[in-house]
């Protein structure tokens, strides 16, 4: 969906890059604002959400506006906050809540409920700024610097979760070596699609049967080899996506940072935390777990503020009990490997110590993947074919 | 293995740096090479319709 298209390519991302480069300074965060504004009009009326998805365009402007009120200290970077919380609890969150807390077929359901393009990304870029302007970690910028923030559409949909002191440099002076960022950003939107073309979406070949009536049939090593096949698929999935993301930004001569940085290869599942996704788990360590404490408070509060954040992940990660779940289970994780590692702490491990970590950490991690990919009564099935019969 | 990551991100665009050892007199010919392959591989497995799978977004 929209990176693998070629209406992504040929109408937004060379036509916008190409005008980017050759207008003046002046002008490059209007056409960052055009092309973006057009991206998600475009996309939201032929991939989600329609007329009315278009419509959410219409968050960004009130939200751009609704910053100029932001300032260290002030109370209303605390109603920025609130109002993206409510943006993203309203859709998404919704119909969950109220099948959850009055019954499936509550009448409070949203029956036409869509999901706005991009809902889960932009709103924790809202949080962030304004969090970051009322601690003074951030300089304002201009209406059109923060608008062209959080319309740029190569990381709008699905991140890397950007932060504006971070955009801001790169967007007032962006990189002038047209030959090396065409070069460069070409290799990785390339590399990115094979990726996802060639390897993610075959393994759908496997992963496709992780469903009750094929996991009931299923021999366990069928199973097993499934759910290998959707770690791997996931991970290309993902990472693919950010490859696309972050080349599509250095064809503007912008720099995006890194999302991915091989989390398969660590040890232990903080550090694999680290590697994953890392603007998400650097955005949740800033606003949620530092806020809750962090890692400066009596050891019972850091694994409860470990795990609320890791519950948030879950949920964030999609409405639904099973993400909640895969949330607390990495949440048990980092406790778990928290309180392991006061008390062996060892700075040179035998290579054989290791791999058995590694291990360790792919098996928690595949384990996890069970509770992300299916819903609870499946991943219960799935387990007692897998462990019991 | 840090020699294979340090090729894998050179040639999927990661990093700016070469690796030690490329062979930096014919990068022109070898890039044109590595971008046909992958075009190729792209024209060879697009259209699955498959959206990407990690978030609803």
């Amino acid at each position: 969906m929209i990176f693998n298209t070629f209406s992504y390519f040929m109408l937004f991302l060379f036509p916008a890059a190409v005008v980017f480069r050759l207008v003046p300074q002046t002008w490059k965060a209007w056409v960052i604002i055009t092309s973006g504004a057009a991206f998600y009009v475009f996309f939201s009326i032929t991939a989600v959400g329609g007329f009315l998805g278009a419509v959410c365009l219409g968050l960004f402007l009130w939200e751009a506006v609704f910053s100029r009120l932001y300032h260290p200290a002030s109370r209303w970077c605390w109603i920025g906050v609130i109002q993206a919380l409510i943006i993203l609890v309203v859709f998404k969150y919704w119909n969950f809540f109220c099948a959850l807390v009055v019954s499936p077929d509550s009448p409070w359901r949203w029956t036409d409920a869509f999901l706005p393009l991009g809902i889960s990304f932009f709103t924790f870029e809202f949080i962030h700024y304004a969090v970051d302007r009322r601690a003074g970690k951030t300089e304002a910028g201009t209406f059109s610097e923060y608008l062209a923030f959080i319309l740029f559409f190569p990381t709008m949909v699905a991140g890397p979760i950007k932060r504006f002191q971070d955009f801001l440099p790169t967007l007032r002076s962006p990189s002038t070596k047209w030959a090396a960022d065409f070069e460069r950003g070409t290799t990785r939107i390339l590399c990115g699609l094979v990726k996802k073309f060639a390897i993610a979406d075959v393994l759908t070949a496997f992963t496709m049967h992780l469903n009750s009536t094929d996991i009931s049939a299923a021999q366990r090593w069928l199973l097993l080899l499934w759910l290998l096949a959707y770690a791997l698929q996931i991970y290309l999935d993902f990472s693919s996506y950010s490859d696309i993301a972050i080349g599509s930004a250095r064809l503007f001569g912008l720099s995006v940072k890194e999302n991915f940085d091989w989390p398969y290869l660590c040890t232990n599942i903080t550090e694999f935390w680290r590697h994953w996704h890392i603007s998400l788990t650097k955005w949740l360590t800033d606003y949620i777990f530092i806020p809750l404490g962090g890692s400066r408070v009596s050891q019972p509060r850091v694994y409860a503020n470990l795990l609320m954040t890791m519950f948030i992940s879950g949920l964030w990660h999609g409405a639904g009990l099973n993400f909640i779940v895969w949330g607390l289970w990495h949440g048990s994780g980092l406790v778990i490997h928290r309180a392991w590692s006061r008390s062996h702490l060892n700075p040179s491990p035998s290579q054989a110590k290791k791999f058995a970590s590694w291990l360790l950490t792919m098996t928690f991690v595949c384990i996890g993947w069970a509770f992300f990919v299916m819903d609870l009564p499946t991943v219960m099935l799935f387990f007692r074919r897998l462990f019991i019969q | 293995m840090t020699t294979i990551i340090q090729w894998c991100e050179y040639l999927g665009g990661v990093t700016d740096t070469p690796p030690r050892g490329f062979p930096m007199h014919i990068t022109w010919l070898l890039f044109g090479f590595w971008w046909t392959l992958l075009t190729a591989l792209i024209a060879m497995f697009c259209g699955q319709s498959s959206k990407f799978i990690y978030i609803d977004f």
